[in-house]
């Protein structure tokens, strides 16, 4: 297994690095958005006083890393699709690969494809004059939370989309599971602010966690290292129910 | 004789519930190890789920199956460490290069030691290797073949599938495909169980031939053998209205006759003795086109299963129906 892994997992990041287009879109895009969003909210959040800082752009970048894991997985599982639809996936298993190591390609592969935004978003934010304070261990604390978020978000839409070959699944799954977890969240916005039943989501909502330890490391606040504990229980346990789903429901063709 | 590389027993396949479609009806086939075996039939007649089904993508409904001495139902990884596959459409990594395509199959197949050796004298063999570092996508239709070839012989497999191998392809590139096969067969000693509607390409390549149609196989044998169990000739007409099938068969040497409106399929002993006594019972006005067909591969399927092996089979439309209600459940 740990050669067809390799094997798989290395094709996956090398497809990104072979298409000039995607990498300009990962590279501008998450630049837009702390352009675009993060400058029409600025002023509101400095007079509001709620944000824990007067540069809006250092609180939203740890929530925009965060919820930019989310399309993560619809990319992980629409490279999956297409893999169905031009046969590859027969390719694969005709060999002695197994269903679990396909999904477990996809989903690393699809986390460490999220990874590539932070480098490009830490430089974005600076321009915006974010400044960064951290030591080694927070930088590391910092990454390992977004892989891990990325990681499980990868594993639960390959585990939605498995049994399906049709283009446009990973895109309505998106749209159904990105609205409600990217703004019942504290990624853009302090969920202090938020009514009862929103605080109740985004209280268990792992981008919440996400953003709010990495919000802790970037404006110094006390940090709560329970949070990493909180996204690795995440990771695994959407790990798992993609590795038994996979094995159980993933359609060839 | 070898050992045989592929039997089949009793092996149905049904796809969805009970009341899906018998894409295989209790087929039964021993494969000799070594040989060029080929599966003959229209689109739609099985022979595609029959690969799926040895090669372990799809289940098996009953019955058993086992290639390369493993059954493929219980040894599907030892199954699979042994065979290699071609598709009838070209799956590669456009985006990558031959080396690297080859690279992940070796991967793939779980690691191959020395396989840049291998990798190299397969480029060589298919004269890919002085191209070797360029992208995929640049490939012509002939080279992107060949590479894929090159990548189910890989790992050495003892089986190889090839499900349609010349579908689509120019008549060049068609035959340029047959001398691979009769190479490779000769060259690695594989056993290649191939897929194919057309007939010349079973007759040219095959040593031994099933012939498939709904589900089941009709016939087996060597080109030569199901020809001779074809004495007869097929004369197609085309006749006015006072031509009727009574008349026909009344004629000596008449063996069976089929008709479609004013069209006739009449199998006769001889067309040569046929074809006098017709004219002299029939206006000759009345006929307006005469063919003759002399035993042949075409004659042996049409005499099997009643239709053309060109003809679109009811079967296929039915999957197809079949095939868009999975999609449109997702």
């Amino acid at each position: 297994m740990r050669t067809q892994l390799w094997g798989l997992y290395a094709r996956e990041v090398m497809r990104v690095f072979r298409n000039p287009f995607v990498v300009l879109i990962t590279l501008v895009s998450p630049f837009m958005w702390l352009a675009f969003f993060g400058s029409s909210f600025t002023n509101i959040a400095a007079a509001s006083g709620r944000f824990g800082t007067a540069n809006y752009f250092a609180f939203l970048l740890p929530g925009t890393l965060s919820t930019s894991m989310l399309s993560v997985g619809m990319f992980g599982s629409m490279s999956s699709i297409q893999d169905k639809r031009f046969g590859f996936m027969k390719r694969i298993l005709i060999t002695p690969t197994s269903k679990q190591t396909i999904f477990l390609s996809k989903s690393l592969g699809a986390a460490s494809r999220g990874l590539i935004q932070v480098p490009v978003m830490v430089v974005a934010a600076y321009v915006f004059g974010v400044r960064f304070p951290l030591s080694a261990l927070e930088w590391a604390g910092w990454v390992a939370a977004l892989f891990l978020l990325a990681f499980g978000f990868a594993s639960l839409f390959l585990a939605i989309t498995a049994p399906s070959t049709d283009w446009q699944t990973p895109g309505v799954v998106a749209n159904f599971i990105t609205m409600p977890l990217m703004f019942a969240s504290a990624s853009l916005f302090p969920s202090s602010a938020f009514p009862g039943w929103m605080q109740a989501i985004s209280s268990v909502n792992p981008i919440t966690f996400s953003a709010e330890l990495g919000r802790a490391f970037l404006l110094g606040t006390a940090v709560n290292w329970w949070e990493l504990g909180y996204l690795a229980v995440f990771g695994l346990a959407m790990a798992l129910v993609g590795y038994f789903v996979t094995a159980r429901w993933l359609k060839v063709d | 004789m070898n050992p045989p590389a592929i039997v089949v027993r009793d092996l149905s396949k049904r796809y969805g519930n009970a009341h899906g479609v018998l894409a295989l009806d209790k087929v039964n086939l021993s494969i000799e190890g070594g040989t060029v075996f080929g599966l003959m039939g229209p689109n739609g007649a099985g022979k595609t789920t029959l690969i799926k089904v040895l090669t372990g993508i799809s289940d098996i409904t009953s019955g058993s199956a086992s290639v390369a001495g493993f059954d493929v139902r219980k040894e599907s990884l030892k199954v699979r460490a042994r065979i290699g596959w071609v598709a009838a459409e070209v799956i590669l990594e456009d985006d990558f290069s031959a080396w690297e395509n080859l690279w992940l199959q070796a991967e793939l197949e779980g690691g191959i030691k020395g396989w840049e050796e291998r990798a190299q004298y397969l480029l060589e063999y298919f004269g890919l290797a002085d191209r070797k570092n360029d992208k995929v996508s640049k490939y012509s239709t002939g080279m992107r073949k060949k590479l894929e070839i090159a990548l189910a012989l890989l790992h050495q497999p003892s089986v190889i599938f090839m499900d349609e191998p010349t579908i689509g392809l120019d008549v060049a590139t068609r035959r340029m495909l047959w001398d691979i096969v009769t190479g490779i067969h000769k060259e690695f000693g594989v056993t290649v169980l191939l897929t194919t509607h057309y007939i010349e390409e079973a007759d040219a390549l095959c040593d031994r031939i099933a012939i498939i149609d709904r589900g089941r196989i009709v016939a087996e044998g060597t080109p030569s053998e199901l020809k001779a169990r074809v004495r007869s000739d097929i004369v197609q007409l085309e006749t006015g209205q006072s031509v009727d099938a009574p008349m026909l068969s009344s004629i000596p040497g008449v063996q069976e006759v089929r008709a479609q409106g004013n069209d006739w399929i009449i199998q006769v002993a001889a067309s040569e003795e046929f074809l006098p006594q017709l004219f002299a019972r029939v206006q000759t006005n009345e006929i307006r086109r005469v063919s003759v067909e002399k035993p042949s591969l075409e004659t042996v399927f049409l005499q099997l299963t009643g239709h053309r092996i060109g003809e679109e089979e009811p079967m296929h439309d039915i999957r197809k129906f079949y095939a868009q209600v999975r999609r449109a459940r997702g």
